[in-house]
């Protein structure tokens, strides 16, 4: 018992100690609490607002509480519903795409072996992420539009009679906007797997060269293993994301037409906070979809931690 | 050393508790303080300014897309120099129009001056000035803009007036020449090919329409005509929306029908006359006359095919398409070739009154111009609003120009136009560097102080006969009409206190069950009336349709609509 307390004490006096020590790091590191509690906590007060009947002129004290009217709303409402299936959807869509198509992008560009080839080929893929996306969507509409180069083309081959109004059909909205993701992103997401794969020891090629691999085995056996660890951190931080499917280019792509498969969360909340002008409804579809995506990438990184040594915390 | 870090450790967490301490002072101050400090800043401003003579550079900010004209452009300078006041108009651009005021209230800093189909919002948000003390003071303007009847109906439930409708006032003798209401429109070359026919019904019209295009498919150069488009766009999408009404005789309530017989509202959704609206159109676009490109083309691309002459018909308002598209044509030579749109006055059957013309001044009391809190000075912004509507001079400037430059005078001192003058006025980049009409300020229709001019150049009847093209000429000439209003012949009769039913709806909230039901209605149509006219089987499409509309409780809607009509009882 005595021993303990001793020991406990002796404990109290060696953080003490190591605080003293520590004092100035602690000091900076405190000046970035403050600045994350002003700048990422703060904010979150505002969240109140979907448990009321927020009144801008009322602001944040004086509006009236409502509890949970704002979110029975919102799950009575069919359109939110499809709302939230568009926005899962399409960020699952969009997620395996683009990643499928930019590790496939690397690993090819990798195996170019003539760097006047190659460089070009790198600087000229990445570009497309430098434009907005309302440079993006201009050229979609413009191409897939009844006199556009798509439907142009595909008459020239005699694929299709009749021009296809892309816009009109819902089944191919989806598609068109997983395509628009991968034109932009792909050889922006590539550079970070092309680091991964030059990281990959030489040696171990060669060794493979030795033993007889050809060059299909050696993407099988050597880059694969060799990017799989950027591709799990990668993959991980990316789920947490699924439901920032976009706004953009469902906003400037979609019409009265295709809103049942266009519409994502953030228009929603557009829609009835901004353009409605009710706030609270609006923050409770934020709120909603931050939960989730919380809970999505929790659950990710549980099963990361099972299966492989990769994860986020 | 001890002592320096133990200092510098208090002294840092004393500023950051300052700037904790500071942040929620700040925004204290703003919510309880904010109005005090504001006023007594204004107040001292504008005494400033009015001594002076100085210019204020105001700003505008407008709901509607439009084109920004030059900073230093010629008309503007001109009135600055002499009403002091010049006024910087941006316009929509890429938004909707409550998109675009709910993000200057969610930003909390407004321009100077506000015209906005969201007057509602901007009120919750307690961001205009009440205008009634700035109106009393000026009871000239009082007098004439508005009657003590038409003044009520601005009156907003907290007993202020807040923003005043710039258009729709009629002075003197009217020149209405023309009709600035929606139609189904029709190329003037279609009705000369076919011989200027009457064309009464929905029917005859698509019929000559078809068989024009079976006629001519292409147009002189090749280029393929399109027999009838649909504008689409977001709150546009009343050119396929609410023809339904006027086919069936009624005005433009345009969010729902009113019953005089015995006051009720009527849903024109449901209607069989909008069934049969909408059959045709299905059956139509099954042929193939309907642009397929209709359901998913912007504004700026619709304008853009229309401007290439190849459109036979649509349904628009004459506004939202005729300025931009007509002076394209004049600019192209197309209008020589026929491609003018003319108004026809179509009701489901032969015979019927059309009411698709409206000859009162419609005072839609929705929108208008307002000053906001953040205004300097709405003393002076308040004065040039009056200046405006009472100035002759300025708004022969605005309107007609300079004289000299872009209008002559003659010995009788009615005002003409060389064909340059006219070509210059209807030039894009002239506009920019020299034409300033300030459209969303007070602005007159009919005859000026003069008692000879119109107010408005393409209301002078001398104007608007030498600027007609040929075979617009020929067209009116072979109907014996001399101007667009006589072209669709609708009943003239005088609407009730209560129109239009849509100045009404326009400023309902989510606060109210109709309001909510109203809001999912326009979200319900805007996806399914394309999807009913591009249906296989159209029978099957409206049961669909009907569906979803009913799960929208339209009910609700048409109740509060009806209550606010039993206020005119």
């Amino acid at each position: 018992m005595a021993r303990n307390k001793t020991h406990k004490k002796m404990d109290m006096k060696a953080t003490l100690k190591e605080m003293k020590r520590q004092s100035f790091l602690m000091v900076v590191s405190l000046a970035v609490v403050v600045y994350g509690i002003i700048f990422y906590y703060w904010p979150l007060t505002g969240w109140i607002m979907a448990f009321q009947n927020f009144k801008p002129k009322n602001g944040l004290l004086g509006s009236k509480f409502v509890g949970l009217d704002k979110f029975r709303f919102l799950f009575e409402d069919e359109v939110f519903i499809k709302v939230i299936r568009n926005t899962f959807a399409m960020g699952v869509i969009n997620l395996v795409a683009t990643t499928i198509m930019a590790v496939l992008f690397a690993i090819i560009l990798n195996e170019v072996r003539r760097a006047w080839i190659k460089k070009p080929i790198q600087t000229i893929s990445y570009l497309p992420h430098f434009l907005s996306w309302i440079v993006v969507t201009s050229i979609l509409h413009v191409s897939l539009s009844s006199t556009g180069i798509v439907n142009d083309l595909l008459m020239r081959f005699g694929i299709i009679d009749q021009a296809i109004n892309f816009f009109a059909h819902t089944e191919y909205f989806w598609p068109i906007v997983a395509f628009a993701h991968c034109w932009k992103e792909t050889g922006w997401n590539a550079i970070i797997y092309l680091a991964a794969i030059t990281a990959i020891d030489p040696s171990l090629y060669e060794a493979a060269s030795i033993d007889g691999a050809d060059r299909l085995q050696k993407i099988r056996y050597i880059t694969f293993p060799g990017i799989k660890p950027t591709f799990m951190i990668l993959l991980l931080m990316n789920v947490g994301n699924v439901l920032n499917a976009g706004f953009e280019v469902q906003y400037l792509l979609g019409n009265g037409l295709v809103q049942s498969v266009s519409q994502t969360i953030d228009i929603y909340v557009l829609k009835w906070g901004i353009s409605q002008n009710d706030y609270s409804l609006g923050t409770a579809a934020g709120l909603f979809k931050s939960a989730v995506s919380i809970a999505i990438i929790v659950i990710a990184n549980a099963i990361a931690k099972k299966y492989s040594e990769q994860r986020l915390f | 050393m001890k002592f320096k870090k133990a200092a510098s450790l208090l002294l840092s967490v004393l500023m950051m508790a300052s700037v904790v301490a500071g942040c929620g002072n700040a925004s204290e101050g703003t919510t309880s303080g904010g109005d005090t400090t504001a006023s007594t800043e204004t107040g001292s401003e504008s005494t400033d300014s009015a001594a002076s003579g100085e210019v204020s550079e105001f700003t505008m900010f407008i709901t509607m897309p439009g084109s920004e004209i030059n900073d230093d452009n010629e008309i503007a300078q001109i009135i600055a120099d002499k009403y002091g006041v010049k006024v910087k108009e941006t316009w929509l651009t890429g938004q909707t129009a409550s998109e675009a005021t709910g993000t200057l209230i969610a930003g909390g800093e407004y321009p100077d001056f506000i015209d906005s189909d969201e007057m509602n919002l901007l009120i919750d948000a307690d961001a205009l000035v009440p205008l009634d003390d700035y109106i009393d003071k000026y009871p000239e303007f009082k007098n004439t803009w508005f009657t003590e009847e038409e003044w009520e109906k601005f009156r907003q439930p907290d007993g202020h007036i807040y923003w005043i409708n710039p258009f729709g006032n009629t002075k003197g003798e009217s020149k209405q020449t023309t009709h600035n209401d929606e139609a189904f429109w029709i190329q003037v070359r279609v009705l000369e090919w076919a011989g200027y026919p009457k064309i009464q019904t929905l029917d005859e019209y698509f019929k000559l329409i078809e068989d024009y295009i079976a006629a001519n498919p292409t147009m002189d150069d090749g280029t393929e005509n399109i027999a009838y488009t649909i504008l689409c766009e977001d709150w546009r999408y009343f050119c396929l929306e609410n023809a339904g009404q006027f086919l069936a005789g009624y005005p433009n309530d345009g969010s729902v029908i009113v019953d005089k017989t015995d006051m009720t509202i009527k849903d024109y959704n449901t209607s069989e006359d909008t069934i049969a609206y909408f059959k045709k159109l299905n059956e139509e676009y099954n042929k193939g006359f309907v642009d397929p490109e209709s359901f998913t083309q912007t504004y700026d691309e619709y304008i853009a095919k229309l401007s290439t002459g190849r459109v036979l018909g649509m349904v628009d308002q004459w506004w939202d398409f005729a300025n931009t598209v007509n002076d394209s044509f004049k600019q192209t030579g197309l209008d020589a070739k026929g491609c003018n749109y003319v108004p026809l006055g179509l009701t489901t059957k032969a015979g019927m009154e059309n009411r698709w013309h409206t000859y009162d001044d419609t005072v839609n009391q929705a929108s208008g111009i307002a000053i906001t809190k953040d205004c300097k000075d709405p003393e002076k912004a308040f004065k040039f609003i009056v200046d405006c509507a009472m100035d002759q001079e300025l708004h022969d400037l605005r309107f007609w120009g300079v004289e000299g430059v872009d209008y002559q005078v003659d010995e009788n001192g009615l005002y003409y136009r060389t064909d340059e003058q006219r070509l210059n006025w209807a030039d894009t980049s002239y506009q920019a560097s020299h034409r300033c009409q300030y459209s969303y300020f007070p602005q007159w229709s009919g005859t000026s102080d003069d008692g000879k001019n119109a107010n408005k150049p393409e209301e002078q009847p001398s104007e608007f006969m030498i600027d007609m093209a040929a075979p617009l000429k020929a067209c009116f000439d072979a109907y014996g009409v001399t101007t667009y209003p006589q072209m669709i012949n609708s009943v003239v009769e005088t609407n009730g206190p209560w129109f239009p039913m849509y100045s009404y709806s326009n400023n309902f909230t989510t606060e109210t069950p109709g309001g909510v039901a109203w809001a999912k209605m326009g979200e319900c149509k805007h996806e399914w009336l394309p999807k009913v006219v591009m249906a296989k089987d159209f029978e099957q499409g409206w049961a669909e349709y009907m569906e979803a509309y009913n799960a929208c409780k339209p009910e609700d809607f048409l109740g509060e609509m009806q209550e606010i009509l039993d206020t005119f009882k």
